[in-house]
């Protein structure tokens, strides 16, 4: 079992929970692509290669990843926050990040997000080296970020959650469409005129989830979504995001502490503790490694 | 009493007589102070948003220097307008002295600290995630601007008045750089004490009020800008 | 919300584009907000338009006050194609302008200062225009007695004498040197004296001052004769030597500040002592105040001003 925590660093998950049930395919196609690579570097958390085809393969570019970070350090004053050696986000996956308060998940998120320049290391986006320094708009258009507080602008909700396809010029007709198509989905169509101060956490929440998602992007990060929301709310989208994201087959990155979202959403996991991953792989077995869990 | 009961029934018959040096006298007024306070705004938005949000060294510094050129004495900044305008001065050969440009810059260098350092103040009360979240949604650096902008419009719209009244209402540094020319360079301010000096008080109460007339109207277009469209 | 703030914005530049370069017209006829008018003569055909049509002209605020440069300035723009920018300021400010050279041309009342100017090199020549006359002025019952006095020295040695309040403009301007000459040649200084006051303003501010304190003070009788009829004061002393207030034009030099306008200040200079302005000159006021406030003198020598 150790074995299998450690190894799931860079590979995709090989074996999944029964509740990803829709993206068992991907998992095949992607073992076909090739992708049990031993990563070199410095703490190799990738561990052995995986046992299907007994083959090491030096580590080049692994295209079909959507998101890869090398070597990633980020440090602020003397102290590092962030020390990833490798780290792949693949296709249609949904990874968790989960870690305790201050772990450096909401900094590999902005990093991930092109927010944030790491000290150290690189990131690429399909394959092509990206540098948050340089404005990278164009990539970081093909994503869409919720951070932990919904952070809407002090207009109405409908211009709030157009804003993300204004910015890119988006045609007034296309707008109103997708907009509105998305408010009814999180089921806030009622609420489209109303001014975005008045809203409650969960509608706000559900705001600020439309906004991220009418842009229909290619990576979905969130930033502890849930996390301010009350029992009720909170169980009630966490039962109505994951079909929609799997509808729209958006590759997501969710940062979580709550072993309950982590179940209910991901296909694979990752645990971080001091800046460093210290656990990766299936999602159950992440949890328990992280102490989030109680050992089946 | 009747002092004032008079100078308003002369600024009223002033403006309805259609008295055409007091018309010249408001017109360039306004022309001059709302072109320093347009100037000052696209000057002191885009500086104010950066200086708030951005992190380089000596910005403490450059803070603490818009935060004095909005202490600094109108009349100094006209002296040293004046100074650099003289035709001994370094920007002698512009001929601007003693001309409605030469106005329009010093009250620019009055205003443009002041909407700096509002603007500031009014970006540093955002969400420090908001910059992100306006990035994360694919904002090009102009289009974060606008957003900001857009989201500290009510302290922003503040800060125009405050610009725009502390210029329209200055006099020493527009009577020094413009030197009070009847018909070039004449201006409400500079009438006013004028006719104060040689004595004429009614004419210049009436001067006064009138300012203060502009002066409200302006203020009142745009505080009703400022506070429409608040929906409930 | 867009759409709104844009015309707004809109508006704001387009008004603001109205101006920056565009100057309004010259004032020309009466208007409340300039002093009397006298009859303009038939004019000479314009010149053509100069090569540098601009003259800074540093005068002081009395002279502007006297509204006498709201009738000349625009003679002499239509006449001669130049464009005069009076700058109207203290006497002391005005010479030390055209001692920078930022001046074309001065026209001030203050003989020794102008002496003094001369002296230094900073102008090719200063030309006798005109003069005009300072008046003491009192209250009514005139406590200390100044009427009757032999001389101006002799009424404020009066003044003195009997601690009456006299109100001084106290800043720089002719009228002030004027009056600080006087104190001299009495041999007194009233710096300091309780009775003696000091107001830093221009001259109708200071007869205001004056009539509310019912004090003596030293005025030009022109600024006085346009505020008469708001005033208690009287004219306690008149028409002494001391009290002739004489005025000189002045181009500044050229060799010693290449930027000046030198034809420009010059054609100032010699329309003020040319005969046409110099009658203009002896009839100003004369219809409002049934006196001329400004006496012709021009080719006269100094000596034989007010004789």
């Amino acid at each position: 079992m150790l074995s299998r925590v450690l190894r799931g660093l860079r590979a995709p998950p090989t074996s999944l929970a029964p509740r990803a049930a829709p993206l068992a395919n991907l998992d095949q196609a992607q073992r076909a692509v090739g992708h049990d690579q031993q990563q070199p570097g410095r703490h190799n958390v990738a561990g052995r290669p995986a046992a299907q085809d007994g083959a090491q393969h030096a580590a080049p570019l692994h295209h079909a990843a959507l998101l890869d970070l090398r070597d990633v350090v980020v440090r602020r004053g003397d102290r590092t926050i962030l020390d990833v050696p490798a780290l792949a986000v693949w296709p249609r996956e949904v990874l968790v990040v989960v870690g305790a308060n201050g772990a450096g998940k909401s900094t590999l998120l902005q990093v991930m997000a092109l927010l944030l320049a790491p000290d150290m290391g690189e990131v690429r986006f399909r394959g092509e080296v990206v540098d948050a320094r340089r404005d990278p708009v164009a990539v970081r258009r093909r994503m869409a970020v919720v951070f932990q507080e919904p952070l809407l602008f002090d207009t109405s909700v409908f211009e709030n959650v157009a804003s993300g396809l204004r910015l890119r010029g988006v045609a007034r007709a296309a707008v109103r469409a997708r907009v509105e198509t998305w408010l009814d989905r999180l089921g806030i169509a009622a609420l489209a005129g109303r001014a975005a101060r008045t809203l409650s956490a969960g509608e706000a929440r559900r705001a600020s989830l439309a906004r991220a998602l009418v842009l229909e992007p290619e990576l979905l990060l969130l930033d502890e979504p849930f996390s301010a929301l009350d029992y009720p709310t909170r169980q009630a989208l966490l039962a109505e995001l994951p079909p929609l994201l799997a509808s729209a087959r958006t590759t997501a990155v969710l940062v979580t502490h709550d072993p309950i979202e982590a179940q209910a959403f991901a296909t694979r996991a990752m645990a971080l503790q001091a800046g460093r991953v210290v656990a990766a792989g299936a999602v159950r077995d992440v949890l328990v490694a992280a102490g989030l869990a109680p050992p089946l | 009493m009747d002092v004032l009961l008079g100078a308003v029934v002369q600024a009223v018959r002033l403006l309805l007589s259609g008295d055409r040096e007091v018309l010249r006298v408001t017109a360039l007024s306004l022309q001059v102070s709302l072109t320093a306070t347009a100037l000052s705004l696209l000057v002191g938005v885009p500086l104010g948003t950066w200086l708030a949000l951005a992190r380089f060294p000596g910005r403490r510094l450059f803070l603490g220097l818009v935060n004095t050129g909005m202490g600094m004495p109108p009349v100094v900044a006209g002296l040293l307008i004046t100074v650099l305008l003289w035709r001994s001065g370094p920007l002698g050969q512009l001929r601007l002295l003693y001309t409605p440009t030469a106005i329009v810059i010093a009250q620019f260098v009055i205003a443009a600290p002041e909407v700096t350092g509002l603007t500031v103040a009014a970006m540093q009360q955002l969400n420090p995630r908001l910059r992100l979240q306006i990035l994360a949604l694919g904002a090009t650096r102009w289009q974060l601007l606008g957003l900001l902008v857009r989201e500290t419009r009510l302290p922003l719209l503040a800060a125009v008045m405050a610009g725009f009244g502390a210029v329209i209402s200055e006099v020493g540094a527009s009577m020094m750089v413009g030197g009070n020319i009847p018909g070039q360079t004449r201006v409400l301010t500079t009438a006013t004490v004028l006719e104060t000096s040689k004595g004429n008080f009614d004419l210049a109460l009436a001067l006064g009020l009138l300012l203060l007339a502009l002066i409200y109207v302006v203020n009142l277009t745009l505080t009703w800008v400022q506070q429409r469209e608040r929906p409930l | 919300m867009r759409p709104r703030a844009g015309m707004l914005l809109a508006l704001v530049l387009l008004l603001a584009g109205c101006t920056s370069g565009a100057v309004p017209a010259r004032p020309d006829g009466d208007s409340a907000a300039t002093s009397a008018g006298t009859a303009v003569p038939a004019q000479a055909a314009p010149a053509g338009r100069p090569a540098n049509p601009e003259v800074i002209l540093a005068t002081t605020t009395s002279t502007q006050d006297s509204g006498l440069l709201d009738v000349l300035v625009p003679m002499f723009e239509r006449g001669s194609g130049y464009q005069v920018k009076p700058i109207a300021v203290g006497t002391g400010q005005a010479l030390a302008l055209g001692a920078r050279g930022e001046a074309d041309v001065v026209l001030v009342h203050a003989p020794e200062a102008e002496q003094e100017w001369m002296a230094a090199d900073n102008g090719t020549a200063r030309l006798l225009v005109m003069h005009n006359d300072f008046v003491l002025v009192g209250p009514p019952d005139d406590p200390a007695g100044v009427r009757g006095a032999a001389s101006a020295e002799a009424g404020f040695a009066r003044i003195a004498q009997a601690r009456a309040p006299f109100i001084s403009r106290g800043d720089d301007s002719g009228t002030h040197k004027q009056e600080q000459a006087i104190w001299q040649a009495a041999g007194l200084d009233p710096r300091g004296e309780g009775w003696y006051q000091e107001t830093g303003q221009g001259m109708g501010a200071t007869l205001n001052v004056a009539d509310e304190k019912r004090a003596y003070t030293l005025t030009d009788r022109g600024t006085y004769l346009a505020r008469q009829s708001g005033l208690q004061l009287e004219i306690v002393l008149e028409g002494a030597k001391a009290l002739l207030n004489v005025y000189h034009v002045m181009p500044v030099n050229p060799a010693k500040f290449p930027g000046v306008n030198a034809a420009g200040g010059q054609a100032f200079a010699d329309f003020m002592v040319a005969p046409a302005t110099q009658e203009i000159i002896g009839q100003f006021g004369a219809d409002r105040y049934g006196q001329p406030l400004f006496f012709p003198d021009a080719g006269k020598r100094e000596d034989e001003v007010g004789s």
